[in-house]
C-alpha cells in the first residue's frame, strides 16, 4: 500500500465542495432546536455542521451513529455528500 | 459507469439512509448481492433499518460478510494513511474495511463517508476500487432502465430520496446526472 500523493486540483475541488456543504448545513439547520438540546448533543450538532463528520459527532454526542443521524434529521441538518 | 459488477459491500452511513428510502429495494435491481460486514451490522440499531436488513438477509439479497484478519490489518493501515493526509477527511475502520474488501474482492463499495469516497483518488493502491454513493446507485438504476424515466422530470427519484432521507445531493451532481439520464433515456425517444 503506497503513500498518498495529493493532487492539488482535486484537493481544491474538494475544499470548495466542503465549504459549500458547510454553508448549506448552517443555513438549513433549525438553530432553535439545536440550542434547546443538552450541551453534549448541542455541541455535537455544531461539530457536525462544521465538519460533516458523523462518526466523530456521534461519539461527541455519546450516541450510536444511527441515533445521531436521527437527531440530525430532527435538527434539519442535511447530510451532503 | 459500469453496471457489470453485481456484488457490493455497504457501510453504515449508506445503509442507514438508504433503508429510509421509499424505493430502497431498487438496490437489488443493480446488485445481485450486497454484503454487510459484521462490524457494520453491529452499528445498525434502529427498527426500520434492522428489519429491512433482516428481511433482505432472509431473501439472500443481503449477505453477512465475515472479515478476515488480513482485511482488518489492511483496513487499519488505510486508517493510518488517511490520517497523514492534510485537509482530507480521515477514514475510520468500518469504512476502511469496506474499501479493503472492495479492493480484494472487486466489490463495489457503497458509502456516504467522504474520506472513503475520496480514497481512490488519494491512496494509490485503491485507484481501481469503485466507490458509489446513493447518487450513483440511483443513476445506475436509470441508465440500465430499471426505473421509468419521466423526461419532464428526470430527477424524480433523486428528489424523493432527498425528501425521505434529508440527504442532499449537490446541485453540480444533480445537473450532471440529469444530463446523463436525458442523453441515455430521453434523447432517442
Amino acid at each position: 500500500m503506497k503513500e498518498p500523493g495529493v493532487n492539488k486540483n482535486k484537493l481544491r475541488k474538494w475544499l470548495e465542495e466542503e465549504e459549500e456543504a458547510r454553508r448549506i448545513r448552517r443555513e438549513m439547520a433549525d438553530w432553535e432546536y439545536i440550542n434547546k438540546q443538552p450541551p453534549r448533543i448541542r455541541e455535537a450538532l455544531k461539530y457536525y455542521i462544521e465538519t460533516g463528520d458523523i462518526r466523530r459527532a456521534s461519539k461527541l454526542a455519546g450516541l450510536e451513529i444511527e441515533e445521531f443521524r436521527e437527531i440530525l434529521r430532527k435538527a434539519r441538518v442535511p447530510v451532503i455528500v | 459507469m459500469s453496471v457489470e459488477r453485481r456484488f457490493a459491500i455497504a457501510d453504515t452511513c449508506f445503509l442507514i439512509d438508504w433503508a429510509r428510502y421509499r424505493n430502497r429495494d431498487l438496490l437489488f435491481k443493480i446488485f445481485d448481492v450486497v454484503f454487510v460486514s459484521e462490524s457494520v451490522l453491529r452499528e445498525i440499531k434502529s427498527e426500520t433499518t434492522i428489519s429491512w436488513i433482516a428481511s433482505k438477509l432472509a431473501e439472500n439479497k443481503l449477505a453477512l460478510y465475515t472479515e478476515t484478519e488480513e482485511e482488518l490489518e489492511e483496513a487499519r493501515k488505510l486508517v493510518e494513511i488517511s490520517r497523514r493526509i492534510p485537509h482530507i477527511p480521515s477514514i475510520d475502520l468500518p469504512e476502511a474495511l469496506c474499501l479493503s474488501i472492495g479492493r480484494r474482492r472487486n466489490y463495489v463499495v457503497l458509502t456516504e463517508n467522504k474520506g472513503a469516497i475520496m480514497a481512490p483518488e488519494f491512496v494509490e493502491g485503491y485507484r481501481d476500487v469503485v466507490v458509489w454513493r446513493a447518487l450513483e446507485v440511483l443513476l445506475a438504476a436509470h441508465l440500465v432502465g430499471e426505473v421509468y424515466v419521466d423526461c419532464n422530470n428526470p430527477l424524480k427519484y433523486f428528489i424523493e430520496y432527498q425528501e425521505d432521507t434529508l440527504h442532499i445531493f449537490s446541485q453540480r451532481d444533480l445537473l450532471e446526472v440529469r444530463h446523463k439520464i436525458e442523453r441515455t433515456r430521453c434523447e432517442q425517444k
